[in-house]
């Protein structure tokens, strides 16, 4: 397992290797250059080997990677920016994170480079208005896409003789075989909280749809409203009849995404890079495990597709900013874009990457994403962080008590009121 | 002039600890008092002074009055559980044998363990399925007790709780060994003479002869926790829903989880604050217990 897996990097660092072409190469690019990353595992090595590739194509420069624990990077790329000594560029959350740090000013935009390179033809509007536009200005360019969808053993779904299911009942009475079948229909892994939140963003987005959560993202909604009401019923009717594996808030994703692979549990509402994991499992997509979109439940709601967006973005106090500019141009490259999607199992953002080469589940959900007129960033990705931090409870909270959570909601509601009142 | 001035030597050797102790600890503490008083949101450089704002919100703020509450909770089986283990665990194994310095060392060995370490060895003890105090509990056919720990919203706070206080016990036993080697073997040895038994030896000799070892005990367990954040970040994050906050988390959480600095710093305030009185108490029941028994 540990050799295929170095192979693998080894490949993806040997193809990235050769796409460092004359176009990233700049004679004047000269100094120190610094880049921060979240990512680990694969995604770490891979940042680092591009980094790599791209000082060795711009000999003038001198550079320092400083991976970090993704949850850490949340707050240390914020204490580095305070004091004044942020890296030239690093990764970053599309989205509302984004948007906080634009607000005050840290990062700065990349229009220029954005215009010369005709990254508008390169991307997706959809992806353009949402992860790299902020107050009219581009500031980020993508790196990954990933997508949201329940994914299952196939095994067991077989098994208990489930077909996949398109509707909210039918998504029921799949649950209910399985519960017949004594198997947990649905694993959760929410101690860390934001695997929760795929829950409640599906199930609003399905119900009162993406503009009324967008609403309510921005404050301009309440938690008390009857759309959020009927989202956390539909979500009891689950947990009350006894589908989740229990416990939830006591394990990790990755842990209810092993319960799934080992046949604890026949499903878990997840993002695309748990294709990674199954991948290091040798566990093969479409065979030993597949993928379904969340269901239809109100007809005329028009479909959304949702996840998170990876970018690279330029602090606004960087030392090197033409460096950093330059090494965002390179991550647009399609061959970058590719090795890196291949590698970790998600969705290349760029138009320009061959779709041909996914595997047969990323390709269905490459197809489900274009067919979906909207693309909505995750809930804590969404809404601003202290707002973030209040409905991430609210969610671990409703798993383990889900009995109270209109008094929860309205509780949510005046935190939530009072946050966005502190922002002002 | 050293000899018209002889504090000069000794001065000069403190610059250097007192010039470290103003930069890390005087001046953040200054800086927490100032940013108390803005809404800074801990990064860039624009911030509005909000006068005692922070202060007249954080008494209001649900989420404050419930880490007070677990912070209350928290101390009050802090300054019972470990010190009368600790006392206990000194007191079986105080004397020169062999065997107890094998088990003093056992019982200290948590101390020096970082609390970072703990936290996670005690998530794997208390993992709901492969943790050994589940297993142990379905073994003994108490499977109706077996449950997720740290998941549990009834149960998050005292199991975090349980492996603090396996590291604390150890530390509190030491410090009650040594109160025992200054308890006058003659005075023992005279309430046995006069017929008292074990326990009334204990509690009317031995306990009262302690008083000084329990001061310090109490007030370092005081502070200790206090201060605990390390284990608790590490073991639940203050979750499930901030049923495990304490003042040190919700402080942290405040500033770094929703990045307002500001008034995670007035929680720092008030935390400090605690402290400072625990602190004075200590003091003063350290000088009266030395004037008692000089």
């Amino acid at each position: 397992m540990m050799n295929r897996r170095l192979i693998l990097a080894i490949l993806v660092l040997l193809v990235a290797a050769f796409t460092v072409t004359p176009a990233f190469t700049q004679d004047d690019l000269m100094g120190d250059f610094t880049v921060s990353h979240y990512f680990g595992g694969f995604g770490g090595e891979f940042i680092d080997g591009i980094v790599d590739d791209f000082i060795e194509a711009n000999p003038g420069l001198m550079h320092a990677a400083s991976p970090v624990d993704h949850e850490q990077f949340k707050t240390s790329i914020l204490v580095q920016l305070a004091g004044g000594n942020p890296p030239d560029t690093f990764s970053y959350w599309a989205g509302a994170r984004i948007q906080f740090i634009v607000d005050d000013g840290l990062l700065q935009p990349i229009d220029d480079v954005w215009e010369a390179n005709d990254m508008d033809s390169q991307f997706p509007g959809a992806v353009i208005d949402t992860a790299a536009t902020y107050d009219m200005h581009r500031y980020a360019v993508p790196l990954t896409l990933h997508w949201v969808g329940m994914f299952y053993n196939t095994a067991l779904f077989e098994q208990v003789g489930a077909m996949v299911p398109t509707t909210w009942d039918e998504l029921v009475d799949v649950a209910e075989k399985f519960k017949m079948a004594d198997i947990p229909a649905f694993a959760l892994g929410s101690i860390n909280r934001w695997p929760g939140q795929f829950w409640f963003d599906m199930i609003l987005l399905r119900t009162a749809g993406n503009d009324y959560r967008n609403q309510l993202m921005s404050g301009e909604a309440s938690y008390t409203d009857p759309e959020v009401v009927r989202a956390f019923g539909l979500w009891k009717e689950l947990v009350d009849a006894g589908y989740f594996y229990p416990d939830a808030n006591a394990y990790d994703w990755d842990e209810a995404a092993n319960q799934v692979a080992n046949g604890e549990a026949a499903m878990t509402l997840m993002g695309t890079w748990i294709g990674g994991l199954y991948a290091g499992n040798d566990m093969a997509p479409g065979e030993d495990f597949d993928y379904f979109s969340f269901p239809t439940i109100d007809e005329d709601t028009p479909r959304a597709s949702l996840g998170p967006i990876d970018t690279f973005v330029v602090s606004a106090d960087a030392a090197n900013p033409d460096a950093a500019k330059a090494f965002l141009v390179y991550l647009t490259n399609p061959d970058v874009q590719w090795a890196f999607a291949e590698g970790a199992g998600n969705l290349a953002p760029s138009l320009l990457v061959d779709t041909s080469n996914y595997n047969n589940v990323v390709a269905r959900i490459a197809a489900e994403i274009a067919a979906d007129p909207v693309f909505a960033f995750n809930y804590d990705l969404a809404t601003p962080p202290p707002v973030a931090e209040v409905g991430l409870n609210s969610f671990s909270e409703f798993m383990a008590n889900p009995g109270d959570y209109e008094a929860m909601l309205e509780r949510v509601q005046a935190d939530a009121a009072a946050e966005f009142a502190g922002m002002e | 002039m050293l000899r018209r001035h002889p504090w000069i030597i000794p001065a000069s050797f403190l610059i250097l600890p007192l010039l470290v102790y103003f930069t890390f600890v005087i001046v953040p503490t200054l800086n927490s008092l100032y940013y108390s008083f803005t809404d800074w949101v801990g990064y860039g450089a624009d911030f509005d002074f909000v006068g005692t704002a922070n202060f007249e919100k954080i008494f209001t703020d649900r989420l404050f009055s419930n880490a007070i509450k677990n912070t209350a909770i928290w101390l009050a089986l802090a300054m019972t559980a470990p010190t009368l283990l600790g006392l206990a665990l000194a007191l079986a194994l105080q004397g020169k044998r062999a065997i107890n310095t094998i088990y003093k060392s056992l019982f200290y060995l948590p101390i020096c363990l970082s609390p970072i370490i703990i936290g996670i060895i005690w998530v794997w003890l208390y993992s709901p399925k492969l943790g050994i105090v589940n297993i142990f509990l379905r073994g003994i056919g108490l499977d109706q007790l077996a449950t997720a720990w740290l998941a549990n919203p009834n149960t998050a706070l005292f199991a975090v709780f349980v492996a603090w206080a396996w590291q604390q016990t150890g530390l509190n036993m030491v410090i009650f060994l040594a109160g025992l080697t200054s308890v006058p073997t003659p005075l023992v040895e005279a309430a046995k003479v006069d017929g008292a038994n074990y326990w009334q030896t204990l509690f009317k000799v031995i306990i009262p002869m302690l008083r000084p070892a329990t001061v310090v005990v109490l007030a370092l367990t005081a502070i200790s926790a206090l201060k605990s954040f390390e284990i608790i970040w590490v073991m639940t994050m203050g979750g499930p829903f901030n049923k495990s906050d304490t003042l040190a988390v919700f402080m942290y959480s405040e500033s770094f989880r929703k990045f307002k600095m500001g008034y995670g710093s007035s929680a720092a305030v008030v935390l400090f604050v605690l402290t400072l009185v625990i602190i004075v108490l200590y003091f003063r029941f350290a000088a009266a217990a030395e004037e008692l028994y000089d």
